[in-house]
């Protein structure tokens, strides 16, 4: 946020307060404090109640859903899939003597493609460009994990709230554009091409009480993901020219059980570790759907030699 | 951008979530049916204007562009505020019922993501040419005729949901308007030679069950999201070169200009004043692009011949 309106600092400081009137009957009271975005170590604590809780190993879900669109130059765009996805995480409080409060998050995620006009999940795609027929390859990330963030950074700067504001809306939006050396591809890549070229972008909206009471975990985090890459390495398009667009909406859910059905059976079936996030101690490198794809069809040659 | 016409996408997923919720609810609780005809339509009119004949609408999206060139990393080009000014006006036919109209009225600004001020010219990285920049403002973009809650021979026809309900909340989106058709700045032949018009549209939003529903709410609050990828931009003078731009855009519903961050909100007071207010409720102008409204500029630069 850009800064905090007076009312909505009057009121945290009302809040702050009462919490504090309140600390000498009931202790417990105290935890109940409101976050003020201001403060650095209180920004901290809000971005990690968006993205789990501030409860130490503690899981948390999220889904979304939507759809992915082919963008080739000189053709209509087509809507090739569509998707459903979910991450499952937990947070733990990371303390650094010089930088202060920090978190760190381990999660596992999945995405699946189904076709778009059965809502069936895919097993094989036709492409409509080569004509041939794929086996598809979902997205099953074990693990995705972020480093700590702290209250100060390794210069010693405070770490700054970063989102924006509408009456009783906050939204914090990021997008990442990647660039980076395949890791399917070979040696050479900056003198032949075939890197890796993506952007991911992200919407968190939620409700400023439900951010700023810590009383309990948010329930009104709702989230939009996009994505531009090349073409899935199991689509077999080579160098092709064209991108592949996914645009999704999706909830920081309040029960998991209310992921997606068709997730969720998928999930029972074949993904079953994704019913829980790695441990909170997890140093494995993170996987990508390429690092993965190329596991896997590594794999399928060493079996047939 | 946001089109008055398909925006917002009630009801029919949402059936299924909220059936079992509307019987408990007593019945003078005046609780939207989606199923209903005149109800679905009335959602829909409250998500994009008013009930109230002629009461304002306003809506920021703020965000970023970015270039999107195989073989670089892409390029944040400008930070952007879209907004869209709009009213609704009531319609009641003797065969076709309960109906509305929406007139609309965008703007999509870009500002230096540099030095944050609004851009008047911009130096293109890849010709190095300075050019001027030519801000989206296009009016009106309105609906062309009412929608009604029954067809033509009189028989109610529900607004269809294309959205979905999840823990209490109606999203929208993951799906995209594919956008293919001759450029109105292309010449005669372009099937032979090229040089369509080719975007992508993805708008998302969401909000409470509980307050689609409440007919005592005239209108909606809500979480949009809104995307695009599209051709480089006619004043860009990028021709034929390989790539495209993106949008990433992310707001909600605001009470007036004067809940918008400087220095947008000065270039609204005094640049686009004509976009602080919708277009008149009974205007029949034929709607504008930013590519019909290039055209008009450059025609009016060029010398005649």
């Amino acid at each position: 946020m850009r800064s905090l309106d007076p009312l909505a600092a009057r009121l945290t400081l009302i809040a702050a307060l009462i919490a504090l009137a309140a600390t000498a009957a009931t202790p417990t009271f105290a935890r109940q404090a409101r976050l003020d975005l201001s403060k650095p170590e209180d920004a901290v604590k809000a971005a990690r109640r968006v993205q789990c809780s501030l409860a130490d190993e503690k899981p948390v879900t999220f889904t979304w859903r939507g759809g992915v669109m082919s963008r080739v130059p000189g053709e209509q765009d087509r809507h090739l899939f569509d998707v459903e996805g979910m991450n499952i995480r937990q947070c733990q409080t990371v303390t650094d003597p010089a930088r202060g409060y920090g978190w760190k998050m381990v999660s596992r995620e999945l995405l699946i493609y189904l076709d778009p006009q059965t809502k069936q999940v895919l097993r094989t795609w036709k492409n409509p460009w080569t004509g041939a027929t794929n086996d598809v390859l979902h997205v099953a990330n074990d693990p995705v994990n972020q480093p700590p963030t702290f209250t100060r950074s390794v210069k010693g700067e405070p770490y700054q709230w970063n989102g924006r504001k509408i009456k009783n809306q906050i939204w914090q939006t990021i997008e990442v554009p990647l660039f980076y050396t395949n890791p399917m591809g070979g040696a050479y890549q900056e003198f032949v091409g075939g890197q890796y070229q993506a952007v991911e972008m992200f919407d968190f909206f939620m409700d400023e009480d439900d951010l700023l009471d810590t009383a309990r975990d948010m329930r009104s985090v709702t989230i939009a993901w996009g994505r531009i890459s090349q073409w899935l390495p199991w689509m077999l398009m080579g160098d092709r020219p064209g991108v592949l667009v996914f645009t999704t909406v999706g909830k920081k859910l309040d029960d998991p059980k209310n992921i997606f059905p068709t997730l969720a059976s998928e999930i029972r079936t074949n993904y079953p570790i994704y019913t829980s996030p790695p441990p909170v101690n997890d140093t494995r490198p993170n996987e990508t759907s390429w690092t993965f794809f190329k596991k896997v069809i590594d794999a399928k040659k060493g079996a047939k030699q | 951008m946001i089109r008055c016409a398909t925006s917002t996408l009630p009801l029919a997923v949402l059936l299924v979530g909220a059936t079992a919720a509307v019987v408990t609810v007593s019945a003078q609780s005046k609780r939207l049916d989606p199923a209903n005809a005149e109800d679905s339509l009335k959602i829909e009119q409250r998500l994009s204007c008013s009930l109230e004949d002629g009461k304002p609408a306003y809506y920021w999206f703020p965000g970023n562009v970015y270039s999107r060139v195989p073989g670089e990393r892409d390029r944040l080009l400008f930070r952007v505020h879209g907004w869209s000014a709009r009213a609704c006006k009531t319609f009641n036919d003797p065969v076709r019922g309960y109906g509305y109209r929406a007139v609309n009225r965008e703007l999509l600004v870009y500002e230096d993501p540099t030095t944050g001020q609004i851009m008047k010219a911009w130096r293109n990285p890849w010709t190095n040419e300075t050019v001027e920049v030519m801000h989206v403002a296009n009016d009106p973009v309105s609906m062309r005729e009412p929608v009604f809650a029954k067809d033509a021979s009189g028989k109610p026809t529900p607004r269809p949901d294309r959205g979905f309900v999840l823990e209490g909340r109606h999203f929208n989106g993951g799906s995209a308007a594919r956008l293919y058709y001759k450029n109105p700045l292309g010449g005669d032949y372009q099937e032979n030679i090229g040089g369509w018009y080719h975007a992508m549209e993805m708008g998302s939003d969401s909000l409470t069950v509980d307050d689609m529903l409440d007919g005592s709410k005239r209108d909606l609050g809500r979480r949009i999201g809104w995307m695009r990828a599209s051709k480089w931009l006619p004043w860009m003078k990028m021709g034929d070169r390989a790539g495209f731009v993106y949008y990433h855009t992310a707001g909600g519903r605001v009470d007036s200009v004067e809940d918008l961050p400087e220095p947008f909100k000065t270039e609204m007071k005094t640049t686009f004043k004509m976009w602080l207010s919708a277009p008149p409720l009974d205007d029949t102008r034929p709607n504008m692009t930013s590519w019909d409204q290039f055209r008009r500029l450059a025609d009016g630069q060029k010398k005649p011949q």
